[in-house]
């Protein structure tokens, strides 16, 4: 088959693909179009924002960067999204009779197709346009956008077929689920990154970094279009060709990559045979400090779920992770309260919701064992006691770390004393929404924490939730207030155990109200946990 | 009723059947996947609930386990009302459902001991049982690796384990045979058959013929969400040769037309 021919195949293939996809369901088409919508107003507002820095004196650093960001974000991406892009994965084609020469240029041309290529066309577009002047400029810029975009494809494409066997491996999938986390967390300190960038002088400290990202592919294509504006024209073809030779070196390796994949066995299978199995020594121990009964076998299957499962893993950790960034990073700014310890109460308490979602429709073997409301109280308050073992010491500490960072000492038990409350309340809401709102997570998703048509269940759920705890603390709330307001120096310690008390009151209240509830609702429940 | 709590060896005739359905139905919004159906099986066999892919095989299974609330019927298993009763029906049966996961993040025998433990069994027994489990269903080797690195076969083989570990008086298991290999399907077909010869009844769905004919001792054939015949498999077989042939004439799935169209295919010209 010649090259054209199979370029239109892979082309058509691609846009059947991604139409199938559409007509699955009107939530997903829905999805599509509001994001091609979003996409394309913040791809025309960079434009726009790109055309006004023409002729600003920072524009070159920016734009530089800004190249270099999105290819370095075209590497990163397939290892995130593995199963965004069907075509990415080439073990599907082993059975068909192709060359890997023709298979590589039309592949490259097949992944032109979609949103991420447009968006990526309209930054570069902008980012030439920001800093040619002159002819030879503008020539270079026509050499210089495609030559990016082509760069930042075969990047993706030979990224993703170097780890193919990664990606489609247990291992791989778990890793991918676990980047979500990455992102949870870099975005807290993206976010302290930008205020720090704020404070340091602005835009000219990023000078030293674009000098050299200039003359780095794809972003020294960009580089020669500035080049050739100040009329330094060899510079310009330096930077061109460095960037051609870019792709023709990530042609050859994808090219390579591809040859490997398709004339070897399969390394998954490889993998999986080969998968060490863990020693039993740590189940024992842990049975003999657990109670006896379903309430220690429960704990127990919590405890390891948290560790083993890269879904429950990454969202724990994220939790525990920005329950803590959140209020000593205030309170290191000297912009915190010490209130702000309470974050981590209600972080770890969202953990409680949802509890037979984050079962999957394993979730069976469970609802096979429960045939009293007994049983169902027991399980429920089994998971609980869980989430409590790691969350009363993690939130004790966050206090005591927020205190310190403040120099606050006398207001820790009153906050330690909301915390709790606050902690009580969300396992109490958490567990009456647990049975009453379920909802499926997808397992194969890093960032999708809903199955599709239950979006409006999970916030109703998690936002009903959060007011109706944050209403269930009002006393407690109302307490510290008239104390502080009395200002009596002794009185504020009473918050500690009346917090305390107060919130393991609520949470066993809530367990009690939820367990009839789940009992007598265990097929709804694993109906509506069985779509992910 | 106490006159039917029966000797499980000897006095199987005079039990109750082990699972009595009346007018059984369920709509999944416009679609009708079970019609109202009657079925009654009887204690101390080995039952075949057979049909083409969406029969009804697996709602009706998932009801009478008691995993989805039929819109209408009634389901009674060893004499117990499965939606009135749960406490009585839930300790007598076993379950391996199809298309469900398991707690795949715990090792196969984890998951036995998990399985057990919130069954109320104490865990010495639920460990011994586990053991002995393992042991016969081949898994002994694999007992440590992580129920989510098992292969197909493996997965049915610990789903079975984990429904036979509290000894249910019946077993419900939806497809065990599907995408299973020869050596696991003549390990669990072992297992099973030494469980029928016991008492227990072992309810089984699959669309395998030859391996429900081979197996079972009574069918009820199923198709488009009604039961089209049931008894013991002499009486559903008739004249028929093979029960394959008796099920395509009761579905009405003969005398299609064999592909006079594909005359191209085959050896001779490309």
């Amino acid at each position: 088959m010649s090259t054209a021919s199979l370029t239109s195949v892979f082309v058509r293939l691609k846009l059947s693909l991604l139409r199938n996809g559409l007509r699955q369901s009107s939530g997903r088409r829905a999805a599509f179009i509001v994001s091609m919508v979003v996409v394309l107003l913040f791809a025309a507002l960079q434009l726009l924002g790109l055309l006004l820095l023409r002729g600003n004196e920072h524009a070159l650093s920016l734009v530089v960067l800004l190249t270099g960001l999105l290819a370095l974000g075209w590497a990163v991406l397939p290892l995130f999204f593995p199963s965004g892009d069907e075509t990415l994965d080439p073990t599907r084609l082993v059975m068909l009779p192709l060359r890997p020469g023709p298979l590589v240029a039309s592949l490259l041309v097949a992944s032109l197709v979609g949103i991420g290529p447009l968006f990526t066309l309209c930054m570069v577009v902008g980012s030439a346009v920001a800093l040619s002047h002159g002819a030879v400029a503008l020539l270079v810029s026509i050499v210089a956008v495609p030559l990016t975009l082509l760069v930042c494809l075969a990047l993706a494409r030979t990224v993703a077929a170097a780890n193919i066997r990664l990606l489609t491996s247990r291992r791989g999938r778990d890793l991918a689920v676990l980047s979500g986390l990455v992102i949870a967390v870099g975005i807290q300190f993206v976010n302290f990154g930008v205020q720090r960038l704020g404070d340091a002088g602005g835009l000219a400290a990023l000078e030293p970094a674009a000098a050299i990202v200039r003359w780095v592919p794809p972003a020294s294509a960009i580089g020669a279009v500035d080049s050739a504006s100040d009329g330094a024209y060899g510079a310009a073809l330096a930077q061109l060709a460095l960037s051609a030779l870019a792709l023709v070196l990530l042609l050859r390796a994808w090219r390579r990559s591809l040859t490997k994949l398709m004339t070897t066995p399969d390394g998954s299978t490889l993998a999986a045979a080969s998968e060490p199995t863990r020693g039993p020594s740590s189940a024992g121990r842990l049975h003999g400090l657990l109670p006896e009964g379903r309430t220690g076998t429960v704990m127990q299957r919590s405890f390891k779920y948290i560790w083993r499962d890269p879904k429950t893993k990454g969202a724990w950790v994220s939790s525990l992770a920005i329950g803590l960034i959140v209020p000593i990073f205030n309170a290191l700014q000297g912009t915190g309260s010490i209130y702000f310890a309470c974050f981590a109460a209600g972080m770890l308490g969202i953990m409680m919701y949802n509890q037979f979602g984050q079962d999957t429709s394993a979730f069976w073997m469970v609802a096979m064992t429960i045939s009293s409301t007994r049983d169902a109280y027991e399980e429920l308050r089994a998971r609980a006691l869980a989430m409590l073992v790691i969350t009363l010491p993690y939130m004790t500490l966050v206090s005591l770390l927020t205190a310190a960072a403040l120099g606050r000492w006398h207001d820790l038990p009153e906050v330690l004393g909301l915390s709790f409350a606050l902690l009580g309340a969300m396992l109490a809401t958490g567990a009456v929404s647990s049975a009453r709102f379920p909802y499926s997570i997808p397992q194969d998703s890093a960032y999708k924490n809903v199955a599709p048509g239950q979006g409006g269940l999970a916030w109703l759920s998690l936002l009903g939730g959060m007011v109706m705890a944050a209403l269930l603390c009002a006393p407690v709330i109302v307490l510290t207030v008239l104390l502080n307001a009395s200002a009596g120096s002794g009185t504020q310690g009473l918050l500690l155990p009346v917090g305390a008390a107060y919130g393991a009151l609520i949470a066993w209240a809530g367990v009690r109200i939820a367990a009839p509830q789940t009992a007598r609702r265990l097929p709804e429940i694993l109906t509506a946990v069985s779509k992910g | 009723m106490p006159d039917q709590t029966v000797d499980r060896a000897g006095g199987a005739r005079t039990a109750p059947p082990a699972v009595h359905v009346e007018g059984l139905w369920k709509r999944f919004g416009e679609q009708i996947a079970v019609a109202g159906i009657d079925l009654t099986l009887p204690a101390g066999s080995f039952i075949g609930l057979v049909g083409p892919n969406g029969a009804g095989k697996t709602t009706t299974l998932s009801m009478v386990t008691g995993l989805l609330r039929p819109d209408q019927g009634r389901v009674q298993v060893a004499g117990h009302d499965v939606w009135l009763d749960p406490v009585e029906v839930k300790s007598r049966i076993g379950v391996l459902p199809e298309g469900l996961r398991l707690f795949e993040r715990l090792s196969g025998r984890e998951l036995l001991a998990y399985n057990g433990r919130l069954r109320g069994l104490p865990g010495d027994e639920v460990d011994k049982r586990a053991g002995q489990l393992l042991d016969v269903l081949d898994l002994a080797g694999a007992q440590h690796k992580l129920v989510v690195d098992y292969s197909t076969g493996m997965r049915k083989k610990i789903g079975l384990a984990a429904a036979l570990l509290h000894n249910p008086e019946v077993l419900f298991l939806d497809e065990p045979f599907e995408g299973v290999d020869p050596v696991s399907a003549q390990t669990i077909r072992g297992v099973l058959e030494r469980y029928t010869a016991s008492g227990a009844t072992v309810v089984f769905s699959s669309h395998v013929m030859e391996l429900v004919e081979s197996l079972c001792d009574w069918v009820a054939v199923m198709a488009a969400g009604t039961i089209r015949a049931q008894g013991p498999l002499a009486e559903v077989l008739g004249d028929a040769p093979s029960l394959q042939a008796a099920f395509l004439e009761l579905v009405g799935a003969q005398g299609r037309d064999n592909g006079k169209s594909l005359d191209w295919l085959g050896g001779g010209a490309r």
